[in-house]
């Protein structure tokens, strides 16, 4: 079964062309906005500014991930129908109903946190470091797996029983994750998007440098807050440099950025493993657009391995294995919209094209 | 009108005196550098008006609206532009279709990344976050004497 997977539902354009064959996903295309070398043949260029202006990418997309002009060899139509701006879902959305309408294909709506859920089924098991015996073939998650998604526009806790069937067990109350991130590195200077500047001149400092707030790490419940760290941040960069943000340099911005992004890491992994300990998973699946940050990683994985050391695979707690997707697959792309969707597509779960709305608000669960 | 405050409750009871002046309509902007509180100042106002879920930051997503049930008041439409960085990005928001609508309030975080004049304001607060926090609040509607309050 193929499959071709559009995603417009914030910065990124995105188009793939996804198979799965005897059980084995495979990413036949995958083409987005901010990585395509199309800017020739779209006549220069594209500036800066349309980066968001998914119409007059989707398209040179479409040409560029080459599907026959008829549909010929494409099974299924699939599309992220929600969350996100409404404008720009209206550019995917109304693109795949067009086509398979046109086609007479069968359209599948995804939810993009689906999506970022189903991006690890991509990626193979991340075996411990030091254990070389990666096993045959790729490992999927078991269910029930804990889900920890974080993007700009996103931080939730998300209780996957099987496929499809999804529970929000807690999200952020303020500011998401990548937007702390992004919000920092403007503070510090830094140019967007944020995460990855932060991550890469945070190597340089000290993450003790500075106690910033873990903000509700010790509440009991799985959900998050990250607009007081953003404003800690602020406040101590007021008070070390009043007149002029500009004059902190190198080691200062440096113990900046990785005293904060320690304390979101901290509290993201704290929340995990307090969800961890409240469901008892058999996998945890790490994703979105900051599950890159390679601290976030380790740190997550170091936490669920010495939670379970000791603990053999036939005693009551079975060891949790943690799935991280590619880093290629962290950001917005539509491969992860295909997976999701030839999952739904297997299930026989189709929407009418003349009826598939954008919702800005779709819900998980 | 200039506010101190020394926590997000006190905040809250400063949106929600202002919350009492509202007739549906107006236009809020909200200014003020990165953690000054104007997501929670708008968090005040939606509670105020009757909005019992998270009022999340609309950074990312733009737009957020959230539906109450008042008399005349019957949506907060919650915009934030602080990811716009060219005006070619707000026309397809397709927001003036619903700014200013009379069971609307529309409160606007960074209203200065739209070009002056694309939005006309009936409020401003200017946000600061220091210590204590400080909001001023203009109104710039005409004085209206005697216009009833229907909340
Ligand atoms: N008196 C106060 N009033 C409001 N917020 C306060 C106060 N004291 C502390 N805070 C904290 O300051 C932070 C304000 O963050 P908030 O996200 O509301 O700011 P913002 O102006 O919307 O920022 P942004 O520019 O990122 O949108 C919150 O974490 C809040 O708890
Ligand atoms: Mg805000």
């Amino acid at each position: 079964m193929r499959i071709l997977a559009i995603e417009t539902s914030c910065d990124e354009t995105s188009i793939a062309v996804v198979s799965l064959t005897n059980g084995v996903f495979a990413i036949e295309k995958n083409i987005t906005s901010s990585q395509a070398k199309i800017h020739a043949q779209y006549g220069g260029v594209v500036p800066e500014v349309a980066a968001r202006e998914h119409a007059a990418w989707i398209i040179p997309l479409l040409q560029e991930v080459d599907v026959a002009h008829d549909g010929a060899g494409i099974d299924a139509v699939a599309v992220t129908a929600g969350p996100g701006l409404v404008p720009a879902l209206r550019v995917g959305v109304e693109l795949a109903k067009s086509l398979a309408w046109a086609w007479d294909k069968p359209l599948v709506a995804v939810n993009h946190l689906e999506g970022h859920i189903y991006s690890v089924w991509l990626s193979e098991f991340q075996a411990p470091s030091g254990a070389c015996d990666r096993p045959e073939g790729r490992l999927k998650p078991m269910f029930p797996a804990l889900c920890l998604l974080v993007s700009g526009g996103h931080t939730e806790l998300i209780l996957m029983r099987d496929h499809g069937q999804y529970e929000l067990l807690g999200m952020t109350r303020d500011d998401a994750a990548g937007e702390a991130f992004d919000k920092v590195a403007k503070l510090l200077g830094l140019p967007y998007p944020g995460g990855p500047q932060i991550s890469k001149v945070a190597l340089e400092g000290d993450a003790q440098a500075i106690a910033f707030p873990r903000p509700m790490i010790d509440s009991d419940n799985v959900d998050f807050s990250f607009a007081g760290l953003k404003t800690a941040v602020r406040v101590y960069l007021d008070s070390v440099s009043p007149l002029s943000k500009g004059e902190l340099r190198g080691v200062a911005v440096a113990n900046v950025a990785a005293s904060f992004q320690q304390a979101v890491v901290d509290t993201l992994v704290a929340k995990t493993m307090r969800a961890v300990q409240q469901t008892q998973p058999a996998s945890v699946i790490l994703s979105g657009g900051v599950s890159a940050n390679l601290r976030l990683r380790q740190a997550l994985s170091d936490a669920i391995q010495s939670r379970f050391s000791g603990v053999s695979s036939d005693g009551d707690e079975a060891p949790v294995k943690l799935f991280v997707p590619d880093l290629s697959l962290t950001g917005d792309n539509a491969a992860m919209i295909g997976v999701a969707g030839l999952m739904k597509a297997a299930r026989g779960e189709f929407v009418d094209p003349l009826s598939l709305k954008a919702d800005p608000n779709l819900r998980l669960a | 009108m200039r506010y101190e405050s020394h926590n997000e409750e006190e905040t809250k009871k400063i949106a929600a005196d202002f919350v009492r002046d509202l007739q549906g309509g107006e236009v809020v902007f909200l200014s003020g550098e990165l953690g000054s509180g104007k997501t929670t100042f708008v968090r005040g106002i939606a509670e105020a008006l009757g909005f019992h879920e998270p009022v999340r930051s609309p950074s990312f997503t733009i737009v957020n609206r959230y539906p109450v049930e008042n008399v005349n008041i019957k949506q907060i439409l919650h915009v934030d532009f602080y990811r716009i960085d060219d005006a070619s990005e707000i026309p397809p928001l397709a927001l003036e279709e619903e700014i200013g609508q009379p069971d609307t309030v529309t409160c606007i975080e960074w209203p200065e990344k739209a070009p002056s004049g694309m939005f006309v304001a009936t409020h401003q607060i200017i946000c600061h976050g220091g210590d204590p926090y400080v909001f001023t609040i203009t109104s710039l509607l005409p004085q209206r004497e005697g216009f009833p309050r229907l909340l």
